[in-house]
Parts: C-alpha cells; structure tokens; sequence
C-alpha cells in the first residue's frame, strides 16, 4: 500500500506532475444504501463567538439525524485554497460552507451538487441570497441568515450636535462635516484594497442606481465622487484607504469617529465597549425615492460531489436542517444576523429590535454575484482599485474606473 | 577567543593574554539597551495591546495601567498543547535539517568538484520558490503518503526552509577550515566520516549552533505548511493556535497578542540558553 | 541515486562515503524542491483555474499566460516596486545589522542576553507583527507620527500607509525591521571566526578602527556576507505575508510587487496559470542574482 504511493510519489515526481487524478486515495466507493454515520464539515468560523454558536446548530442537526460531525475550521482567506486543495486529491469535506460570493466559483467546477438532486426545498428564502447560491439555474446552498450594510451612528454625538440621523447623502454629508472635530472625524468606512473595500461601495453605488456590469456609467462615478468629496473635505480619514472594517469598528469604538458604515456582526464587539451608545439606521439614499440597496452578506452551507451518494443525501440534509426555521432564529439572535426565510423577519426584529434596520435592508439587498457569477472577483479588483486611485487623488471619480481597468 | 585557536600554532594561551586595561563598559551596555529598546518598541507596543481590554490600540496610553488579562487566561487555557507541538516540531526540524545539512555542507565547502557551481545553483534555486509553491505540490504527495496531519511531515516540510540554508550557512564558515588539520588525521588513519565527527563538527561548533538556531527560528515561525498540511485539530503548531483568534469578521486581537508573548517565552529562554552555549564555545579556547 | 564514479584509482571506497554524504540532502531537494518548481512551470504553460482541480483538465495554452503577465499594466509598476523593495530592505538590513553585528562583537556586560533579545522580532508570527505596525503607522492616531511630532520632526502627520508615494517607504522600513535579527545573527558569527591576532598584528601597523575594517574585517567576512546577501535579496524577492498584512498591494497598487501578484493572480482571481508565470518570472530574476553570487564566490575561492 504504501509503497505503491511512493511509487506513485516517484513517478509524480519524474514525469507527470499533474497526475494526481491518476494516484488519487480512491476512498471514494458509492454504495447508495450503506449507513451513513459520520460526515465531515468544513468552514471559516474559526474564532469566537461565531465557532461555538455554529458548533450548537450543527450538533442540533446531527443529534436529529443521528450522524457524528468531524468539523475543521480554517482562517476565512485560506478557505478556498483548502477547497481546492482538497478537490484535487479528492478528500472535500461532506458539508461545506462557502462565502456566498465564491458559491458560483467552485460550483462552476463541478465540485458541488445541486441540492434539487437531494428533493431539498428551497422555497422562502430570500431571493437575494438564493441568486448568490445558483449556478445555471441550480440551487447549490443555503444560507441559515445573512447580513449587510447599515448606517451605524453614536447617539451622544449626534444629540449633542442637534443632528438627526441622516437620510440623504446631503445629510450625511453635513452630518459628517459639524461631527468632525479634534480628532474625531465624522464618518469612517473601509475602502481597502480587497473585496471588503468594494463590498462597502456598493451601498452606495447600487442606491444611486449604478450597475456592476458598467462600472463607467456616470452614476457609478457620482457614488464615488460623493465617498471622494467626504475624504477630501476631511469629515472622513485618508487612512480608510487602509482600514479593514475591523479598523473602522475601533474607530468608532474608541469614539474617533462619529458614524460609520458597517455591518451588524460588530455588534458583539461594540457591546465591550458599553460607554458607546450607538443606534444603526440604513445607508443614506442620494435623492427623494430612491431605495437603500446594499449588498448581501453571509456564508452558504453545499454538498461537494465527494462521489458517495448515501454521504451526499445525509449532507444534504444536514444543509436543510441548519436553515431550518428554528435554526435560522436561534444563530440570527446569537450571531445578530438576519434571517434568510423573509417569513422569520417580524418575529426576529420583536426579538431583537436593535437588528430593525438591518433586517429592512436585508428584505432588498442584493447579491454580488447574481449578474456577474464567477467574473465578481475581477470586476471587485477593478471596483477597489478604483476607489483608491480616486481617494489618493491619482484619478478623478470620473476616470478612475476607466483607469483601473486598463489592467 | 574562536574554536579557530587549534589551527594557529598559538604561542600564547588565551588566558594569558595582556587584556587592555578594563574600560568600564557600563556604557556599552546602556548603548545596547537603547539600541535594543528601539528594535523591541513594536514587541512592546504588542505586549501593550495584549493587555487592553478590548485589544483597540487606538484607546491605549502609553502604559497598560488597567491591565486586562483576559486574552492571557483564554491563551493559557487554549494553546498550550499547540505550543508543546510547535516545540517538538521546531526542535525535530532542527535535529533533522543539521543531518542532512551539515555532511553536504562539509563536502562542498572542502572537496572541489567539478559541478560545485551546479548544485550550489540548485541550492540556491531552491531558496527563491515561494512557499506557497511548494506547500501546494507536498499537500497532494503528503495525501498519498499519509503524513498529512503528523509531526514527522511538518517536520519534514519545515525543514525545506532550514536544509539549503543550513547547507549554503555551514559551507561559508566551512570554507575556512584549513584542509590541513583534516588531512593530519588522515594520514593517522582515521576514516572521512570519523575525521568528519570528530574533528569537523567541534570545529564547527559555532556555525552548528547558529544554523541550528535558524533552523528554529524557520520552524517556528512557519505557518504556511501547518496551515496547508493539516486538516484536523490533532496536529497544530501555535501558529495556527494564533490564527484561529483571526475571524472573518471578527478578530480577537487581545487573544492573538497575548499567544504571541506567551509564544515567544520558551522560544526566548532557547535563544538565550543556545547563545550562553555559543559564548561559552567563544571563551573555552581549543577543542582537543 | 548516487553518482557514478568516475575515475577508478583505487578511492572507490572514499567516493561512496563522500556520495553518502551527499545523498541525503540532493534526495531531499529534489523531492522537496525539484517536483514542486516542474510542477509550477507546468502548470504556467497551461489554463489552469479553479476548474482544473476538480476536473483535472488543464488546455496547454503556451506562453499565453506569461504575455498575460508581462502585458498587464501592472507589470512595470510591480518590477519597479519590486527592485525598490528590495534594494531598500537589503541595504537597510545589512548596514543596519553590520553595525549592530560590530557593536556586539565587543564584551560588555549583558552583551549576550541583548544580542539574543534582537532576535525576538523573528519569534512573532508575520500577521501579528504587521498588525503591530499598521497601528502604529497609523496616520491619525499611531503612535509613529505622535513621536514624531512631539519631538518637533514634522508638522503633519506623515500618510505612512495611506499615500501611493509614502506607502513603500513604509513597507520596506517594516521589512528592515524584520529582517535585521538574520542579518546580525550571522554577520555576529562569521565576525566571531576571524581571528584576533589579525587585528592584533594590524593595530601594530596601525589599522584601527575604520581602516581594520576595511582591511581585515570585510575581506574576512566576505564569503558569510555574500551569502548573507545573496539569500537576503532571495528571500526579499518573495516577502509577502507584510506586504499582504500592510497594506494589500494598496494603496493604488503602489505596493504592488512581482510576489503580491503571483499571489493575488492565484488566490483573488484564480487565474492559477497566471500566477504560476508571475511566480516563475520572480524565481528567473533571483536565479540572474545567484550567478552573479557564483561568479563573486568563484573569484573569491581563487584568490
């Protein structure tokens, strides 16, 4: 046995470098009516709280279908290395959980089954996140809850100020400007060089009517003009071209920043630092009419093609047990995300009212990869190399984006 | 003072050496200290944040007067198995990189071969491919070979850092290994690998420990390969322990601030230990 | 495995024992080096995404990728960064760690124990040590720019991280502090294998101070410093985790290097073939160095 491998190894080694299909573990036998009682789980819930909290659902689910779960958890930016690891010697976990946006990635390379192969039912969910988890015109994930993009704002502040919580960018805009003082800017928010920097644009953009697919249109450059103006004016800091959201939520935890545009699963955060009150509204809309559209976040639960049927049933419904109503509820208080089954939003924001304007944005936000599917990844590049050259002053908001695709 | 002193026909022992008349060197010890507090500032800086309450430096003063000690007690509680796995790790790294290393080194550092200038290529070669690189190509190879998830495969792949260093480092210090002295105990009989163990590796003590050092010093900092081969919790250098205070959304930097000191303690007790050895090599004069 | 004998006078058995020596560290390599860089030059000769590891089919598509690479609008800006991070890092590094090298060469008390605390920079893991100095380069509230100020060093805050033209400075000065604990363990201890009498016999013709290090410490220290060099401008070539940990590349792409492409091609964009020619082109330009560092050697070894 060994030996062979090492063969294998060798002959790997001198020749044929990409024969792995060749020497692949072969471990993958299909007997549909064998008994499944282990299944293996992979995800990026490798911190706390979120790892025990998703520990408590799975173990619900596993517990109901009488499975053992092996789980391993892996830093969020190594997921996908992993998954691809993992597809070329034929070792992908039973369930695994993608970031909504890189569902259509790996579903396009055959490593997922559709999950209609399983009878799941996917009725309910919110159209959003359903976009995200379909590949040509499949079903590949579901995701329990989801969560986007808000107005955070800090009360005391903004009462001592006189100023409401702003509903219109000019509002924000004179908002952000009297809220500026000593070291207290106004506004933060992330326009980082990652995906992150283009996830916090969209609201922006999406609101004003601007379209992924033409990034040049003259709306796309107002929404950046508007984030521009802010920086240069001063209401906003130079370094959010290099903070994370991370870095935005310190800032407002440390009172350096008045408002921010963030997402609800900082809210665990900001409850360690009590002395800041703080309230969340949607994100600012540019003119009368417009609604707030902001992107959709949150990780999907699919079923890879590991090519042992009775494994993948099993999986599969592991998949539909952690959506399950009871479930979606259960992670959405604990995680303060929102969720899925736009059924569930009444009872979820009684319960917890802070989560109100989130889970109002959530009812329209939209995916990141419902009109592109896997080219999002190239056109985000584009999207936070604009914004930077424009922040920088490299580019105008007009020609940024043309600049930026000159790639 | 160097493990060099055998190959000088030394008249005069160290020891009896005129030493010039003793300075007080107090001064270059606060020289150093300064120099020290420059380089360390950032290590501070680290220490600090490990003690606020909610790792945000932007809140810090300049000293943790309201420590928190919370990342601490969640670091001793969680990582202590993983810092025992780094520990074995680096150190079998270091036994196994000097073993292999350190025979090359010796043949390529005093027997000229035609194709010296090949391999020393090759070695150096292998210095420039990126980590990622070939973390990739083990993790299919280690998947066959079953060594995914073991200590003697992160040892093994560890040891691609340390090897053709260690072979590249010994062999400069080799170099100046007068052929002679070796060729002494030739002509008395001795064999090349018994002239190799016992008269080679003394020499070469020094250069021994401070590759032997780097070699650690690799290991230990390595996270790439414990990320990319392993797949469960068995096996998880203290690395990886960090890593996982690192969410998504959320990191819990007083955590991974904490397990970094804590990291460094026994890393540092090692360095201070090897480098008494080293000066202690520099000052006991020849090896008989 | 072993090489052939070539010459049969009779030192049969000695060329076994000196293959034997050998042989452990040339398996080594080329299993741990050779199959991986065959695998990476595939690899850059075909398509090869996110689909080939499911499918195992990857289009041999020739030097596609590497005009894909080359011809990107980043590529210039990548080289130039990358050349300026380099030079930068190692000149900081080695003149940095020569000095601290020749400072501690000297006894004093707790010499040993400082000498071993320099190393700890190298003990931290890269991501914390980036977060570490992303904070305090921090343009508003680090603590860099309020040292700075307060001794009277600048007006402004200084846009460390946030301004295109600052934002390498910052990067190589983070790298140099890195890397400054390998460069002065190594220059310490090819400096502690010269021999004093040398310097004793100099001071007599009276080389001291600058002059003895011209004339008896660098030509002495020569062969450890050219692999000091060698391996750092190696090393440099490929940093990544504080380039990554930093500031991504950003902002604007300044901090863009051939490394940061390689790996954004494969890992953002998974354009795997791509990523594998940034890759290559970065080891073909490390590989003109070693030549260099052999013909250097090779003089050296003749004198």
């Amino acid at each position: 046995m060994k030996k062979a491998s090492l063969t294998c190894l060798m002959a790997m080694a001198a020749i044929a470098p990409l024969a792995l299909t060749a020497c692949g573990g072969g471990s993958s036998q299909s007997a549909p009516n064998e008994k499944v009682d282990s299944l293996t789980v992979l995800d990026y819930y490798n911190n706390e709280p979120d790892k025990t909290h998703i520990q408590g659902a799975l173990d619900k689910c596993a517990e109901q279908l009488g499975v053992t779960l092996k789980r391993e958890t892996v830093p969020g930016k190594d997921l996908i290395q992993k998954v691809l690891q993992r597809s070329s010697s034929r070792t992908l976990p039973d369930v695994l959980m993608l970031d909504n946006p890189d569902v259509q990635e790996i579903a396009a390379t055959g490593g997922l089954a559709p999950l209609d192969d399983f009878g799941v039912d996917t009725s309910g969910f919110a159209q959003g996140m359903l976009d995200a988890a379909t590949y040509e015109g499949k079903v590949y994930g579901l995701a329990p809850t989801a969560n986007t993009l808000g107005l955070f704002y800090n009360k005391e502040m903004l009462t001592a100020a006189g100023i409401q919580p702003p509903k219109t960018w000019d509002e924000l805009e004179a908002a952000a400007e009297k809220l500026t003082t000593g070291d207290r800017y106004g506004l933060a928010f992330s326009a980082i060089a990652t995906y992150e920097g283009s996830w916090q644009f969209l609201p922006f953009m999406w609101t004003n009517g601007g379209e992924e697919t033409d990034l040049k249109s003259p709306k796309v450059a107002e929404a950046l003009g508007f984030i521009d103006g802010l920086v240069s004016s001063g209401s906003a800091s130079k370094s959010v071209v290099n903070w994370s959201q991370a870095d935005v939520r310190d800032q407002f935890a440390a009172g350096k920043a008045a408002m921010m545009i963030n997402g609800p699963w900082q809210i665990p955060s900001l409850a360690k630092t009590p002395n800041i009150k703080w309230a969340a509204v949607q994100v600012p809309v540019n003119g009368q009419g417009q609604t707030p559209v902001a992107p959709l976040g949150g990780e999907v639960w699919t079923v890879p093609q590991t090519g042992n049927k009775a494994k993948q049933a099993k999986s599969a419904e592991l998949v539909q047990c952690i959506s399950s109503d009871e479930n979606q509820l259960a992670l959405a208080k604990e995680r303060f995300t929102v969720p899925t089954k736009t059924a569930l939003a009444g009872e979820y924001v009684k319960a917890v009212p802070e989560m109100a304007a989130f889970t109002e944005q959530v009812a329209n936000a939209q995916s990141r990869t419902g009109k592109l599917g896997k080219e999002w990844p190239k056109t985000a590049t584009v999207m936070y190399t604009a914004i930077q050259l424009a922040l920088t002053d490299q580019a105008s908001p007009q020609e940024a984006f043309t600049k930026a695709e000159a790639k | 003072m160097t493990t060099l002193d055998i190959t000088t026909a030394r008249s005069v022992p160290a020891r009896l050496r005129p030493r010039k008349a003793n300075r007080p060197k107090l001064g270059h010890t606060a020289v150093g200290l300064l120099m020290l507090a420059v380089m360390l500032f950032p290590v501070y800086w680290m220490v600090n944040a490990s003690l606020q309450p909610s790792g945000n430096t932007l809140t810090a003063d300049f000293l943790p007067l309201n420590p928190s000690f919370e990342g601490y007690e969640k670091a001793i509680a969680q990582q202590g198995p993983n810092l025992l796995t780094s520990l074995v790790i680096s150190l079998g790294t270091v036994v196994f990189s000097l073993a292999v290393a350190a025979p090359a080194a010796y043949m390529l550092a005093q027997f000229r071969f035609r194709w010296i200038n090949a391999a020393l290529l090759a070695i150096l070669i292998s210095q420039m491919i990126p980590g990622i690189v070939i973390a990739n190509a083990l993790y299919a190879a280690y998947n066959d070979l079953g060594l995914l998830n073991s200590i003697p495969g992160l040892i093994l792949a560890d040891s691609t850092h340390a090897i053709p260093f260690v072979i590249l480092i010994m062999r400069a210090f080799m170099m100046r290994i007068p052929p002679s002295i070796v060729e002494a105990a030739r002509v008395d009989g001795a064999g090349l690998v018994r002239a190799f163990v016992s008269i080679v590796l003394p020499i070469s003590r020094n250069s021994l420990i401070t590759a032997g050092l780097f070699a650690f010093l690799f290991s230990w900092s390595d996270f790439l390969f414990a990320l990319t081969l392993t797949t469960t919790e068995d096996v998880r250098p203290v690395t990886l322990g960090i890593y996982q205070y690192l969410g998504t959304q959320v990191s819990n930097w007083s955590a991974v601030m904490a397990t970094a000191v804590l990291s460094s303690l026994p890393a540092i007790v090692l360095l201070v230990l090897a480098q008494k050895y080293i000066a202690a090599g520099a000052t006991g004069g020849a090896v008989k | 495995m072993a090489e052939r004998d070539r010459r049969r006078r009779g030192f049969r058995r000695e060329h076994l024992v000196q293959a034997l020596f050998l042989a452990p560290a040339a398996l080594f390599l080329l299993l741990f080096f050779g199959y991986p860089v065959v695998k990476n030059v595939v690899m850059s000769l075909q398509e090869y995404t996110t689909r080939t590891f499911f499918t195992g089919e990857a289009p041999w598509v020739g030097l596609a990728n590497y005009a894909t690479a080359v011809g990107s609008s980043l590529f210039a800006p990548a080289m130039l960064n990358t050349a300026l991070f380099t030079l930068g890092s190692i000149a900081g590094q080695f003149v940095i760690g020569l000095a601290l090298a020749n400072f501690f060469k000297r006894r004093f008390p707790l010499s040993g124990f400082l000498r071993s605390m320099l190393l700890l920079p190298w003990l931290l893991p890269l991501i914390v040590s980036s977060a570490t100095w992303r904070s305090m380069l921090d343009q508003d509230s680090g603590i860099l720019n309020a040292f700075l100020r307060n001794l009277g060093v600048i007006q402004e805050p200084v846009p460390w991280l946030t301004s295109p033209s600052v934002a390498l400075l910052a990067v190589v000065l983070v790298n140099i502090w890195v890397g400054i604990p390998f460069n002065v363990t190594l220059l310490y201890g090819g400096l502690q294998e010269i021999p004093e009498e040398l310097y004793e016999a100099g001071a007599v013709d009276g080389a001291t101070g600058w002059k003895a290090f011209w004339h008896i410490t660098w030509p002495n220290l020569r062969p450890v410093a050219s692999v000091v060099l060698v391996l750092g401008v190696v090393y440099t070539l490929k940093v990544l985790d504080i380039i990554l940990g930093l500031t991504n590349g950003g902002p604007a792409n300044a901090t863009q290097t051939l490394a940061v492409r390689s790996y954004q091609e494969s890992f953002v964009n998974f354009q795997f073939g791509v990523g594998a020619a940034f890759s290559n082109i970065l080891i073909l330009i490390s590989l003109v160095f070693a030549v260099v560092y052999l013909r250097m050697n090779r003089r050296a070894v003749d004198e």
